[in-house]
């Protein structure tokens, strides 16, 4: 739980990690040595046989040798693919892991309209944690593979063709010079590509949901355009930054060839002639060999690019680390008592004071009023889900509670809540309850006849398997199956027919009597017994005026 | 529903082929042409760099003289293949950057011909993230992949052209390998499949399972489920690792395959012609070749199988690509919605025999020019379906409506969009208002003194209002009818308000009526009794609404 997400490999797959690149190593190694030996195996016995050393010339070991490096070649690269998907996966699960954890201790994880929950937002999200995922295999890796053997032939050709250095000096330089501008050229299409993906889903969102607004007052087909353009743009940047690395490509992938040829004649320039051109012959044909894994140079480009927004995209949405829960202290009967509480928005602008309350248990409390005026803001207080303010007070059992106890004594039954893609026992959050307690809350909440036909209580449900109001019922399940001592229900009649939410509701209450029950609604129509307040911002309006009741409700 | 269901079935029973494959397919199909042109010159490219370069190795070494000739036709060669290479590769990346415009443009198509209630009805966010990936997917698929596909037929012939150069009996030989080697592929394609089929049952769900969690983070921590969660979230990430590495392992052996045959031909060729150069043995074809022929046949047999790797390399193309084809069927119906016949129009302003979808008979009624005309009724009887049929949004079942002679509307409800920008802008949207009809209209609805937005008509709207309570979005939607001309539809203005606003929103939709029809869909017996008119829905019959029914009212 305190291990943080950006946190450097662990023990665990380091090992395979040294066993991947191993592998890769001596399929690379194994690679290249084919190319050279099957080459200059073929030059010695061509050059063997025009002497009368043809029948003394040792055909079997350079044939062995040849045999071996092609077996070598196909297991050491099936290993090594194994090996490094193994170490990748290894490092996904703890990575992401801790990923949740990080994000289950941010603060935005409580306030208002949880961003990943949006599917394109998550999709986004997740795309950026894939990036990171498979930044070393497909980064780091083939660099270190590929720079190492290009480091080793390099300094054979140091030794064996020293001019062979020179155009391969000019085509690094190329290669370079390409590189760096396509890496500035993919980093800022990407970064294009993410601006305007964003704009597009945020404008195509509200397009679709305005559809029948904009339809009605023929604008929508353009509205429609102008949201979709971006996307458009999209698709044509990222062709703009595959050209960019095309063109790096096709420098790298001339190393190979050029290579082969200077060495060649570097060689013969020097003098080397016959049997003396074989160990050069060797060396260039290894270059050869080394023309198609070079080209991984250009794609780690790409990946680290990718990677780097990735981070950068992760990296703001991690934010200081939120305290925990609290175990409660000492006795939690009696009354909830609320001091100097103010309404706010959900972007935290001050909308007035709530006035000071007692709730008791076994009578519930609604809180009414429209649509902006605090009442979730107000619920999340008293479930600890914001941070504590100066001058605030929360009393349970004659205690102060801070945020992170109340936390502890409250269920929240938020207005927004969704399925788990999971078993309806585990979308429940009552791991202790029988069975029995199980169907009691369903019974409860009228599902228990829904739940029965789709399967019992270990049928795996998702989102779009329940309608609103069958998630809304199960969300209540939840809150009924709660031990804790505040209940907090937020909209709990939403998606709810009037009568089928009165009714449960009722039922509900009835269960409650030791409980604290805090509750709201915009609907001012609903017929429950609890007591009832209005709340309006900037102005605290008990029902229809009656000061009686304030004094009821109000303490001093 | 149940009906895009059916057709749907019927298209899969009559052609295979998902309708945005095709529509994908036909817009690369041009230059595809030119495409795989290209990349049939790169082969040649290559072929003859190798002949070039076998020439001269081999010269080199067997006699050593330099060739001349040969040194440079392969050193421009080699240019010319780098070039050709990305050029290939710029044309994939710009063929695929069209097609996948290409989609945007259908799916834009399709959104705007839609009912808009279905439109707004569509899951969004999955529409959008679609909308974002599918079309690329589905691009690679039809591009990318469809050129790795047509090389594997050409760049292996091309291969063996140029090794029956020196010698068809070893050309032969490459050509009898490929059968072999299509028996292994289509063994391991099968156990892939097989393997893949049977573990995607148990995988699927895992797979999901990080995203999913994510997802529903604030109802874990309101459920007290959070150490429970992490911790099964950990167990099935490393159920989900150990399934996906059983997968690989067999699809890693497709490559694998790959690799062995051709690392065996290296292995295979060297050894018979070593054995030709030595006179040890008189194989047809490997006996009394020259150095350079040898090497080009040992240069060449890696190539040959080249095209089959890279194509074995874009098995998951072909994957996300067929599974973008299928998401995105939602934009390509099979057939048109049958366009039914408009009935005639009513002689005055009104309706005539209307018959609601989903809500039913309507009694006939007039409108007026001007003034306010409520409809009311309770939830489900089909008030906001009254309000879109008259304003054209909607067909209706079976009758007609006829509005009163205006130019332009504008539609008031909680999901009027609202751009983002100082507010001043938003409410002028659409408008050529000057700036002191935009004061007045927003001081009118109380938008230039909100105490709870300060900033006045600076105040800056977020994208997609985020920033807007739904109250603020309804009053912003007032202001900017204010400015517009036209009949005024008002979709339940004041459900969302406080009473002091919901005044405010009823005295500015009374003042509009006064020079224009306003047509409001209304719960607020205030906002009725202001009405010059009222059309009563639902009280013939008893209304069944479903929890659905009232949730989409209270919307």
């Amino acid at each position: 739980m305190t291990r943080s997400p950006s946190q450097a490999a662990p023990g665990g797959s380091a090992r395979i990690w040294r066993l991947a690149f191993g592998l890769a190593a001596l399929a690379l190694a194994a690679n290249l040595a084919l190319a050279g030996t099957a080459v200059s195996f073929l030059a010695a016995v061509a050059l063997a046989s025009a002497g009368p050393a043809a029948f003394a010339f040792n055909f079997h070991h350079p044939a062995a040798l040849v045999r071996l490096f092609a077996l070598l070649r196909t297991g050491a690269r099936y290993g090594e693919r194994m090996a490094g998907h193994r170490a990748a996966l290894a490092d996904q699960v703890r990575r992401r892991t801790g990923l949740f954890a990080a994000l289950a201790r941010a603060p935005e994880s409580r306030s208002a309209g949880w961003q990943l929950g949006r599917p394109e937002r998550l999709a986004d999200y997740i795309d950026d944690v894939a990036d990171l995922d498979y930044a070393r295999l497909r980064v780091g890796f083939p660099l270190a593979t590929t720079g190492t053997a290009l480091l080793a032939l390099l300094a054979a050709t140091a030794l064996l063709a020293p001019l062979a250095l020179l155009p391969l000096a000019l085509l690094a330089l190329a290669g370079g010079l390409t590189g760096s501008r396509a890496a500035r050229r993919i980093t800022a299409s990407e970064a294009s590509i993410r601006r305007a993906r964003r704009r597009a889903a945020a404008d195509l969102g509200a397009v679709l949901a305005g559809s029948v607004p904009l339809a009605a007052e023929g604008r929508r087909a353009s509205a429609l355009r102008v949201a979709l353009d971006p996307m458009r743009d999209a698709e044509r940047e990222a062709a703009c930054g595959r050209q960019a690395l095309a063109r790096c490509e096709a420098v790298m992938a001339l190393a190979g060839p050029l290579a082969v040829l200077a060495v060649l004649l570097a060689s013969w320039q020097a003098g080397a002639r016959g049997t003396g051109l074989l160990p050069a012959a060797f060396l260039a044909f290894a270059w050869l060999g080394l023309a198609e894994p070079i080209l991984a140079l250009p794609r780690a480009l790409l990946g680290s690019v990718r990677a780097r927004l990735a981070r950068a995209s992760l990296a703001t949405e991690e934010t200081p680390d939120a305290q925990g829960e609290d175990a409660a202290r000492g006795s939690t009967r009696g009354a909830l008592t609320l001091h100097g509480l103010r309404l706010r928005a959900p972007d935290g602008r001050d909308l007035g004071p709530v006035p000071d309350l007692a709730v008791t248990p076994g009578i519930a409390l609604t809180l009414v009023g429209a649509s902006g005026c605090g009442k979730t803001t107000v619920l999340k207080t008293l479930a600890g889900w914001t941070d504590d303010r100066d001058g605030e007070a929360i009393r349970l059992g004659g205690l102060d509670r801070p945020a992170t106890e109340r936390r502890a004594l409250t269920h929240l039954g938020l207005h927004d809540a969704v399925i788990l893609a999971d078993t309806v026992r585990e979308n429940l959050f009552a791991p202790e309850a029988s069975d029995a307690a199980l169907w009691t809350a369903l019974a409860a909440v009228e599902l228990d006849d829904r739940i029965r036909a789709g399967g019992g209580l270990d049928a795996w449900i998702a989102e779009g398997c329940l309608s609103l109001g069958e998630a809304q019922r199960l969300n209540l399940a939840r809150a009924a199956l709660s031990p804790a001592p505040v209940i907090l229900l937020d909209e709990p009649a939403e998606h709810l027919g009037d009568d089928q939410a009165a009714r449960i509701l009722k039922r509900l209450l009835a269960g409650w009597q030791d409980r604290i029950v805090v509750l709201t609604s915009h609907r001012p129509d609903l017929a429950l017994p609890s007591r009832r307040i209005t709340l309006e911002p900037s102005s605290f309006a008990p029902d229809q005026g009656r000061r009686p009741w304030v004094a009821a409700l109000c303490r001093p | 529903m149940a009906r895009t269901r059916t057709n749907r079935a019927r298209r899969d029973d009559a052609q295979p082929e998902p309708a945005a494959l095709a529509h994908a397919r036909k817009t690369a199909r041009g230059g595809l042409r030119r495409l795989h042109a290209l990349q049939a010159l790169r082969c040649a490219a290559t072929l003859i760099f190798a002949v070039a370069l076998a020439r001269f190795a081999g010269t080199l070494i067997e006699t050593g003289r330099l060739d001349g000739p040969a040194l440079t036709l392969a050193a421009g060669v080699a240019l010319l293949g780098a070039f050709l290479g990305a050029r290939s590769e710029g044309r994939t990346a710009d063929l695929e950057a069209e097609v996948g415009a290409g989609l945007i443009d259908a799916v834009e198509a399709r959104l705007a011909t839609m009912p808009a209630r279905a439109a707004a009805d569509l899951p969004r966010g999955a529409v959008i993230a679609g909308l974002q990936r599918h079309p690329g997917a589905l691009a690679r698929l039809v591009v990318g992949h469809a050129a790795a596909r047509r090389m594997m037929a050409v760049g292996p012939v091309l291969t063996a052209g140029a090794v029956a150069l020196v010698s068809w009996q070893a050309a032969l030989a490459l050509l009898l390998a490929t059968p072999v080697m299509i028996v292994f592929f289509a063994l391991v394609g099968g156990l892939i499949r097989d393997r893949a089929a049977a573990q995607e049952a148990a995988l699927g769900r895992l797979a999901t399972q990080f995203a999913d969690r994510v997802r529903t983070l604030p109802t874990i921590l309101a459920g007290h489920g959070l150490a429970r969660e992490t911790a099964k979230l950990d167990r099935r990430l490393d159920a989900y690792a150990d399934g996906t590495l059983g997968v690989l392992a067999i699809a890693f052996l497709n490559a694998g395959v790959l690799d062995f045959f051709s690392s065996l031909a290296i292995a295979i060729l060297a050894v018979f012609l070593g054995l030709g150069h030595l006179g040890l043995a008189e194989i047809p074809g490997f006996a009394h070749l020259a150095l350079w022929q040898s090497l080009l046949i040992l240069l060449l047999a890696p190539e040959y199988f080249s095209p089959f790797r890279r194509y074995a390399e874009l098995y998951h193309a072909k994957a996300e690509g067929e599974a973008a084809a299928t998401a995105l069927a939602w934009a390509f119906p099979s057939e048109e919605a049958r366009a039914s016949e408009p009935a005639p129009l009513p002689d005055a302003p009104g309706a005539r025999g209307l018959v609601l979808p989903h809500a039913g008979r309507v009694r006939d009624f007039g409108l007026p020019e001007t003034g306010l005309v409520a409809v009311t009724g309770p939830s489900g009887a089909g008030k906001s379906t009254l309000l879109r049929v008259l304003a054209g949004v909607e067909a209706p079942a079976s009758g007609a409506v006829r509005l009163p002679e205006a130019e332009g509307a504008s539609w008031v409800s909680l999901d009027t969009p609202v751009p983002a920008g100082p507010l001043r802008d938003a409410i002028a949207a659409g408008t050529p208002a000057p700036p002191e009809a935009v004061a007045r209209a927003a001081a009118a609805l109380g938008l230039s003194e909100d105490p709870h937005w300060p900033g006045g008509l600076d105040a800056a709207v977020r994208a997609g209002a985020e920033n807007l309570s739904g109250g603020q979005r309804v009053r912003v939607a007032v202001a900017r009818m204010l400015l517009r001309p036209g009949t005024a539809f008002c979709d339940e203005p004041t459900a969302k308000l406080d009473p002091a606003n919901a005044a405010r929103v009823r005295q500015a939709l009374a003042t509009a009526a006064r020079s224009r029809l306003v047509l409001v869909a209304t719960h607020d017996p205030a906002l009725a009794a202001l009405a010059e008119k009222r059309i009563v829905l639902g009280q013939t019959d008893c209304a069944r609404d479903t929890a659905r029914d009232t949730a989409r009212d209270a919307a």
